[in-house]
């Protein structure tokens, strides 16, 4: 069938408007973010052509750049791990139809629709060292608290846990602690996403699988290996990457907790694009990271558009 | 008996997960309903109004001490500007979600329905911004807004319009609409894909124009992608700060995030926490009530968009 006329009009006229936008807006200024990342300019003054330079001052600050990097580094592994073994164990009891499965669920899921700013704020103020700090006075409860029959059982989880030594209250926000104070909200925040991920994928296993597994007496755990987790790898993979890009992308977060002027002791990528950019006016430099988070992004999408490409497994 | 120890340990560890997820959010709630010095005397109790005079409160009348919870909200949604926060991020969101799905849906429709040359290599175009972070493309932008708005100006000029981009609410709604486009095209392409298109023939031959068929007979059918593409980024949008924070320097533009992270600062070195929690609770409000009604749709949304890659 010819085309017509009203058929030409009409496909181009519901493709420009996104062609547009997204050129505009998105596409350009991404390709113009690389041009920066090789020039030396302030925002006022002639660009000048720099070459590879930001990307070998970027290399040779062992200072600023190389402690944002290994403080992201450290959020992903840290809470990716956390989160990877709690959004498994929560989405495999979930699978196997614990009463109250739906509201595990919904409730679990819910910090992810929360604005990161209001969380940041919220633990602000839980690991507040004054009298209200909701975590501090827990861990003062924990330290000192009579437990009668229990203490010397008490005993023993303080030393192991360090909690007899820990001078209280904890100056969790502080500078030299924050980073690692953004673990347990990250996992806080995001372990009902992936819970959800993994679950979804868990459900379009076959029950027959693990019928025919519980008829030759396989436990549940060894179930869980050799049927739950090699049939999900593919989701779980894609999960793993989730992960990567959002611990490498945060901002929010540490820009709030520490006061909006983070350093060295707390900087993130994020935090040293925003900063060497707009505070430092570096522009080179700043778009040299932002470079280095896209390529980071870009091979981990990859990888995952490739893995979704492979033939899926027949059940 | 092994059987029940391993379902007590996992019914124990999801108690303890559930307890850790919604007490910090009822916390929030009922200290948004007392005073700063409630809070601060005793960081669990209950609010004055619920639990008598038990906290043994300055406040010694009942009327007192509703106005004092009033006071949270008046504060924080008067003086505070929470009200213009509030209307500034519906009025951004909204617009922007109408763009979203409007030019989402439109784009999507051609490229999941119609066979031309470069249809792949467009969808391959839109798709590639799925991997650019925001924070790749906001330092150009911020830079190139003032060419930008002038180029716009004078390409709008034969209709009378103006464009400025810098600290106006169209800047960050056309950053918004265009990087939610790579998303939303994902998922309404595979979903105007799934939809039968002997539908679009039997339309043409009853009629029905190119439009009239997609307005008509697609629109209708692709609603639960629609909806569940529209709750995502609603909830992205509703509490993007990083773009906000470059775009928007005028309070009298700032959305509801912006003008939180503002007023907490400050609330903080005044010990203001009433104010602090009703300012979160004003946040958090819109989000858990679409949550609430719409939380299906959304997490599917986000397995089909995740699964697809």
């Amino acid at each position: 069938m010819k085309r017509s006329r009203e058929q030409t009009v009409f496909m181009i006229t519901f493709l420009a408007p996104a062609f547009l936008l997204f050129t505009v807006f998105v596409a350009m200024p991404g390709i113009r973010a690389f041009a920066y990342s090789f020039e030396k300019w302030d925002g006022l003054s002639a660009p000048k052509w720099v070459g590879l330079d930001n990307f070998a001052a970027l290399l040779r600050d062992r200072d600023v750049f190389a402690a944002a990097l290994w403080h992201n580094i450290v959020l992903t592994v840290g809470a990716g791990l956390l989160i990877v073994v709690l959004s498994l164990l929560f989405a495999s009891a979930l699978h196997r139809r614990v009463r109250g499965a739906a509201l595990f669920r919904v409730t679990f899921f819910f910090p992810n629709v929360i604005s990161s700013v209001a969380i940041a704020l919220l633990w602000v103020l839980l690991y507040s060292t004054t009298d209200f700090g909701v975590i501090n006075s827990l861990l003062g409860w924990l330290k000192y608290e009579d437990f009668g029959r229990l203490n010397g059982a008490m005993d023993v989880a303080r030393g192991w846990t360090g909690l007899a030594n820990l001078e209280l209250p904890f100056p969790f926000t502080g500078k030299p602690y924050l980073i690692y104070s953004l673990i347990p909200i990250i996992v806080w925040a995001s372990t009902g996403f992936y819970m959800v991920l993994f679950l979804a994928a868990m459900e379009g296993i076959p029950e027959s699988y693990y019928e025919a597994a519980t008829l030759d007496g396989a436990s549940e755990i060894s179930q869980f290996w050799h049927i739950t987790l090699p049939l999900i790898r593919e989701v779980l993979t894609v999960g793993l990457v989730f992960l990567v890009i959002g611990c490498l992308k945060i901002f929010d977060m540490v820009w709030i907790m520490d006061n909006e002027w983070p350093t060295k002791e707390t900087h993130v990528l994020a935090t040293l694009m925003y900063q060497k950019v707009f505070s430092e006016y570096n522009i080179g430099y700043g778009a040299a990271v932002a470079v280095l988070m896209f390529i980071v992004v870009f091979m981990a999408s990859m990888f995952t558009l490739r893995l979704s490409r492979k033939e899926a497994l027949e059940y | 008996m092994l059987r029940h120890v391993k379902t007590g340990f996992l019914y124990a560890a999801l108690l303890v997960w559930l307890i850790a997820v919604v007490v910090p959010l009822v916390w929030v709630v009922v200290n948004s309903l007392r005073t700063s010095q409630e809070f601060v005397k005793n960081p669990f109790g209950m609010p004055w109004v619920l639990a008598g005079n038990a906290n043994e409160l300055p406040v010694t009348d009942t009327e007192s001490a509703w106005e004092s919870v009033k006071n949270n909200y008046t504060k924080a949604w008067i003086e505070s500007r929470f009200q213009r926060y509030f209307f500034n991020s519906i009025l951004v969101t909204s617009i922007s979600l109408l763009g979203i799905i409007g030019f989402g849906a439109m784009a999507s429709y051609v490229l999941a329905r119609f066979r031309f040359l470069g249809n792949r290599a467009l969808y391959l175009y839109f798709i590639t911004g799925l991997m650019v972070p925001a924070q790749l493309v906001l330092v150009p932008l911020f830079f190139q807004f003032t060419y930008l708005s002038h180029a716009g100006s004078a390409l709008l000029a034969p209709l009378g319009l103006q464009v400025e981009l810098h600290d106006t609410y169209t800047g960050l709604i056309l950053i918004y609409i265009a990087l939610s486009l790579p998303f939303t095209i994902l998922v309404l392409t595979g979903f105007f894909r799934s939809l039968p298109g002997a539908l679009r023939e039997a339309g043409i031959i009853d009629g029905c124009s190119e439009f009239g068929v997609f307005r008509h007979i697609m629109m209708p059918l692709a609603k639960p992608g629609l909806v569940s593409a529209a709750i995502f980024n609603f909830i992205g949008l509703w509490n993007e700060y990083l773009l906000a924070l470059v775009f928007v320097n005028s309070d009298a533009h700032k959305t509801l995030p912006l003008g939180l992270a503002a007023v907490s600062m400050q609330a903080q070195y005044k010990a203001d926490f009433g104010l602090m929690f009703a300012g979160l609770v004003i946040v958090l409000a819109p989000t858990l009530a679409v949550y609430v009604v719409l939380q299906k749709q959304l997490t599917r949304g986000i397995t089909v968009g995740a699964l697809k890659g």
